[in-house]
């Protein structure tokens, strides 16, 4: 198909659905027209700039493009534009890709339904059977959704504590969260920085692996991106036997946390656990437990540093310099008041205010040590326990054991991505007491070891038979967790399940 | 820690335009003493509007008699209350470092640029945009730590400091809290540093670590309800530099902060001193009663003393002293009357006579320290350290000891000012005079002639320039007087082909503006001393003699010898102007009344 047609396609669903996926879709006319006609020619004439010269790729709104505005879903910034493009912008476009609009999101990327957002939620194209709507996951849903509804090609969102791998998950397309630091976070709004991982969403590997391989560049302006040395010391590690042989020329060892198996589980999304890894064996690949004994504080950490991190990252925030200010006079009349109480109690939406509130309260002299110091040190016993059952050593930890002699260890680990189906919007929206805030953050109980550990995570959709049990339509997020800088692998592994229809 | 929430920075910014800009200790003295006086004579302006009028003369001198008395009661009574009471002081100083980098962005700092022209993305803390460790800021900073004794830390970090301010624009300045690069320093200072007589010759102070932080944005306010914010000055890389709590009198602290303004001046790590806004000072004060068992608070791991106070924001020496002095007496007043001192944060505003309540303990900022987790750790090597070291400048105590020595013999009332003056702009001017002196006698073995030479040279460019640089009210510059004809001016007069009255003249003249070279403006005025014949003495002497024949005598019978001196007078007074020269006028006399 030319990509122009492909183009319009795109287009005319981003118009035509009201999943609300995005808060600046593409204008009917543009410069982009333009763009794709010349990348079809490039096309014919076998020029092309790369894989996705021409394609639509639609951009997460917590990332600055300097032609659209940049809201982040936020009453505060609702008018913002950014004079700046983030790194993985000009980096598709460079690659010719075209950015398709940004995409709707829980505020500042805080939340796990893109429901907490000031453009309203976005909605799941997929429906219960009853035909009730659901929640599209978060915070990079309205991305998910674009994917899903075919309102482009690609996106960008980006994954804190599994928002790109949720909500891949709850719409049936592919999410994937590389290493952190590979991806610059230039020009990505941070939310909380030690975590924040640019993510990629596409409906199969090799669109995710196409964008991937354009981003995965050293970037000097993202102090935290991995130096040029570094990825070159991880890349040649893992070209040496016998990380180089793993799925190539000898099965894999997959990992089953048992840990993971939680009563709440519910039964279709154990069952797609289940057929999974049954499908993995079946490919000749074999499957051994392991423990990730921190995992039941993992969630609780997290839940301490993000909003700690937040609390930090959203002071900048006050309607002096940029952003939206709050209707008649700011702060609090008082001839000590501080200048902007008003703005900023009036810009940010409860869920946001909800995590300044807590991370304000744990980075505090009073709670510091018993919140933030004991959530940094369970961080690290989540990273110790990936690095003791993983046969490939971590290139960013002091042990310089190259591959784990251990006979149990394994090479990936694979889960559900989330514990359940999706919920119903309404029930979310309706602030029923079936959902209270606790119930979303339990959401990302299977996504937030791999962030606090930094490692790369793909969710893949697969389908699992629903003759017995019509909950939904027998979708499910099935995740590949694997060694830091072991992106390639996971991807590899994410491509033996994904969109498979297992029985 | 640079804290100005509410208020405090704009008081800052208020005060420096108020100061003087000439960075010069003994214009700050002049400046006391001008102060001292205009209150003495507002207190007594009804005296002179009564009837019986006290004539001028008469009210200066018993103005200045008062004064006297005033300050002699007030020292005995400071000593009194030190018998007493034992002060505790540690000073807490924040310096721009002299760099063209900001701490965190590529943005330029600049100090007179038009307001907001070097400002990057993350000055402004623009949405995605990170910080950018600028290691060029790290080599003034470096100078000063080692400057200061400091075991400079090989693995350091920054952290966020949280509070909410509009010269603040990300809502927490990065700053080292936890892991500062520099610790366990100290600082030596000495009598000649102007330290109090009760502390002798020497004392040290420790200093607890060194940091390296942002700066804020300048805010300037344009009441009832106007603020301008510059942020040019946001991320220009600060230092902050803690003492240990081991200054025990005022004025120690004060020598302290001079001290480490000189040496961080002296070392190539700030630009500007106190006096143009480039360091301010924050001082924490406690006092304890002596003999009194040890105080139940601790700070910096020195255990005993009382509650503490901090004053914050104190832009000047002056300012130090004297609001250490009007915090002592006020916890001594309190603790006196029986009450309780209470931790908590003052101001202190110049020319006032006591601290005020900036906020108490219920009111503190609660900083929420948390290390940032977009900027890895800075890792300074040895090697960087040692070479450093090896290119530091000269500490000013390693100046005093070799302006005072045999090379260039200057009494220490002169070297100091030399070393202090001017950022350091006029020793490199003495020095260029001293050198251009001694290339004028290149053939020389006399070690004593240089040293006169270069005593002498301290006393011109000191006093006689200084003199009219301050009767001018001119700031100062190396070109007013260029050192080359100070030198041969200078020069003239050693080697008498000039008198000192002379050589004042010419010196006036090449102030005013006059660059002829010294050869050829001595030559055309004809200034040069055409040294008297024997003949024309002898005549000068008899005449004056014939004058007063009955001092003759005096001179004669009664030996007294004093009266020579009204002869030689008569002989100048008479003589060809600027060619009478005392010594040999002298010399004939002797000859003549004494044969």
């Amino acid at each position: 198909m030319p990509l122009l047609r492909e183009a319009e396609r795109c287009l005319a669903n981003q118009h035509a659905n009201k999943l609300n996926s995005f808060i600046t879709p593409l204008p009917r006319v543009g410069q982009w027209l333009d763009r794709v006609k010349e990348a079809d020619k490039r096309k014919e004439q076998g020029s092309a700039k790369s894989s996705i010269d021409g394609r639509l790729i639609s951009i997460k709104d917590n990332i600055c493009t300097r032609d659209l505005p940049t809201t982040c879903a936020s009453g505060i910034l609702d008018k913002f534009t950014s004079p700046f493009n983030a790194t993985v912008v000009e980096q598709l476009e460079k690659a010719g890709g075209v950015i398709a609009g940004k995409t709707n999101l829980d505020e500042f990327g805080m939340g796990s339904h893109s429901v907490h957002s000031r453009f309203g939620p976005v909605k799941n194209p997929r429906r219960d059977h009853s035909g009730e709507e659901l929640s599209a996951g978060g915070s990079s849903g309205g991305s998910a959704v674009a994917v899903a509804a075919d309102q482009c090609y690609a996106s960008l969102g980006t994954d804190t504590g599994g928002s790109v791998r949720l909500p891949a998950a709850y719409t049936g397309t592919v999410g994937f969260k590389p290493s952190y630091g590979l991806i610059s976070r230039w020009g990505v709004v941070a939310y909380a920085n030690s975590l924040d991982t640019v993510g990629i969403l596409g409906k199969n590997i090799s669109s995710v692996r196409d964008i991937f391989s354009i981003l995965n560049q050293h970037d000097s302006r993202d102090p935290t991106n991995i130096s040029p040395f570094s990825r070159s010391r991880i890349l040649s590690h893992l070209q040496e036997t016998p990380l180089s042989s793993r799925l190539a020329s000898k099965p894999l060892r997959i990992g089953v946390p048992l840990e993971y198996n939680l009563s709440e589980l519910s039964p279709s999304v154990r069952r797609a656990w289940l057929l999974s890894l049954a499908s993995l064996q079946q490919q000749g690949h074999t499957i051994h437990p392991v423990s990730l004994p921190t995992t039941k504080h993992a969630l609780s950490a997290y839940y301490v540093l993000a909003p700690a991190e937040a609390s930090s990252n959203l002071a900048k925030y006050d309607g002096v310099r940029y952003g939206t200010r709050g209707d008649g006079p700011d702060g609090t009349g008082q001839t000590d008041g501080y200048l902007y109480a008003n703005t900023r109690g009036t810009g940010f939406g409860p869920e946001v205010q909800r995590r300044i509130l807590l991370g304000t309260f744990s980075l505090s002299a009073d709670a510091m040590d018993n919140y933030f110091i004991q959530a940094q040190r369970v961080r690290r016993l989540v990273q110790r326990d990936f690095d003791n059952v993983f046969a490939a050593s971590n290139p960013l930890s002091d042990s310089k054991n190259s591959v784990c002699s251990d006979s149990s260890s394994v090479d990936v680990i694979v889960c559900p991505t989330a514990p359940s189906s999706p919920p119903r919007l309404s029930g979310l929206l309706n602030g029923s007491a079936k959902y209270s805030p606790l119930d979303a953050y339990v959401g990302d109980v299977f996504t937030v070891p791999a962030s606090l550990a930094g490692l790369p995570a793909i969710s893949v959709p697969v389908t699992v038979d629903t003759d017995s049990n019509a909950d939904v339509d027998g979708l499910a997020g099935i995740q590949v967790v694997g060694q830091y800088g072991d992106d390639e692998l996971v991807m590899n592994v994410g491509e033996l399940l994904a969109g498979r229809r297992l029985a | 820690m640079l804290s100005r929430p509410r208020g405090a920075g704009r008081l800052f910014d208020r005060v420096n335009r108020l100061v003087v800009t000439r960075p010069s200790n003994l214009q700050s003295l002049q400046n006391w003493h001008f102060s001292q006086f205009s209150a003495v004579s507002t207190r007594s302006v009804p005296a002179t509007d009564s009837s019986d009028r006290v004539p001028l003369r008469k009210q200066l001198k018993q103005e200045a008699k008062a004064l006297k008395t005033q300050k002699r009661q007030r020292k005995e009574n400071e000593e009194a209350s030190r018998q007493i009471w034992e002060l505790t002081v540690g000073v807490e100083i924040h310096a721009q470092l002299d760099t063209t980098a900001k701490l965190f962005s590529r943005a330029a700092t600049s100090t007179s640029h038009h307001p907001n022209s070097n400002v990057a993305l993350f000055d402004l803390a623009f949405p995605g945009s990170q910080p950018e460790f600028q290691p060029a800021t790290l080599l003034p900073a470096l100078r000063a730590a080692i400057s200061l004794n400091c075991d400079i830390k090989p693995v350091s970090r920054f952290d966020r400091k949280h509070y909410f301010y509009q010269d603040q624009p990300s809502g927490y300045q990065i700053t080292q809290y936890y892991e500062p690069f520099a610790r366990n320093g100290y600082v030596d200072l000495y009598d000649y540093d102007g330290i109090a007589r009760e502390d002798g010759e020497r004392v040290r102070v420790g200093i607890k670590q060194v940091q390296l932080e942002q700066d804020t944005a300048k805010s300037q306010e344009y009441p009832p309800s106007t603020q301008l914010l510059d942020f040019n000055r946001v991320s220009h890389p600060l230092i902050e530099v803690i003492t240990m709590p081991q200054i025990h009198t005022p004025a120690t602290a004060a020598a302290c902060v001079r001290k480490l303004q000189a040496i961080l001046q002296a070392c190539g790590a700030v630009t500007t001193g106190m006096e143009l806004g480039g360091l301010r000072a924050d001082v924490n004060v406690s006092i304890r009663r002596r003999g009194d068992p040890a105080g139940e608070h601790h700070y910096d791991g020195i255990t005993g003393l009382g509650q503490r106070t901090e004053i914050k924001n104190l832009s000047s020496f002056k300012a130090v002293e004297d609001a250490i002095i009007a915090e002592k007496n006020r916890q001594i007043a309190i603790l006196e009357s029986g009450g309780v001192v209470e931790g908590e944060t003052r101001g202190w505003t110049i020319g006032s006579t006591e601290t005020r309540r900036l906020r108490g303990k219920e009111g503190a900022v609660d900083y929420r320290y948390m290390p940032d987790p977009d900027i890895p750790p800075l890792v300074i090597g040895e090697d960087l350290i040692a070479s450093l070291r090896d290119t530091l400048s000269t500490s000013p105590d390693q100046l005093v000891i070799q302006l005072t020595g045999p090379e260039y013999g200057l009494p220490i009332e002169d070297a100091k000012p030399l070393i202090e003056l001017d950022d350091g702009a006029r020793l490199e001017y003495y020095q260029d005079v001293v050198d251009s002196l001694a290339l004028l006698h290149p053939e020389e073995k006399d070690d004593t002639a240089g040293t006169a030479r270069a005593r002498m040279a301290g006393n011109w460019v000191l006093h006689e320039l200084g003199g009219l640089l301050t009767k001018a009210d001119r700031a100062w510059d190396p070109e007013i007087v260029p050192a080359r004809s100070l030198a041969d001016l200078l020069d003239h007069l050693q080697r008498k082909l000039i008198t000192g009255p002379t050589a004042k003249q010419v010196l006036a003249a090449v102030f005013e503006g006059d660059r002829r070279p010294i050869p050829q403006l001595l030559e055309e005025d004809n200034l040069l001393l055409r040294p008297l014949s024997r003949e024309e003495y002898l005549a000068l002497a008899q005449a004056a003699m014939a004058e007063n024949p009955q001092m003759v005598e005096q001179i004669r019978n009664k030996n007294q010898l004093g009266k020579l001196g009204w002869f030689v007078g008569q002989m100048m007074r008479t003589g060809e102007k600027g060619r009478v020269e005392a010594p040999k006028a002298e010399q004939i006399l002797r000859e003549l009344i004494l044969g």
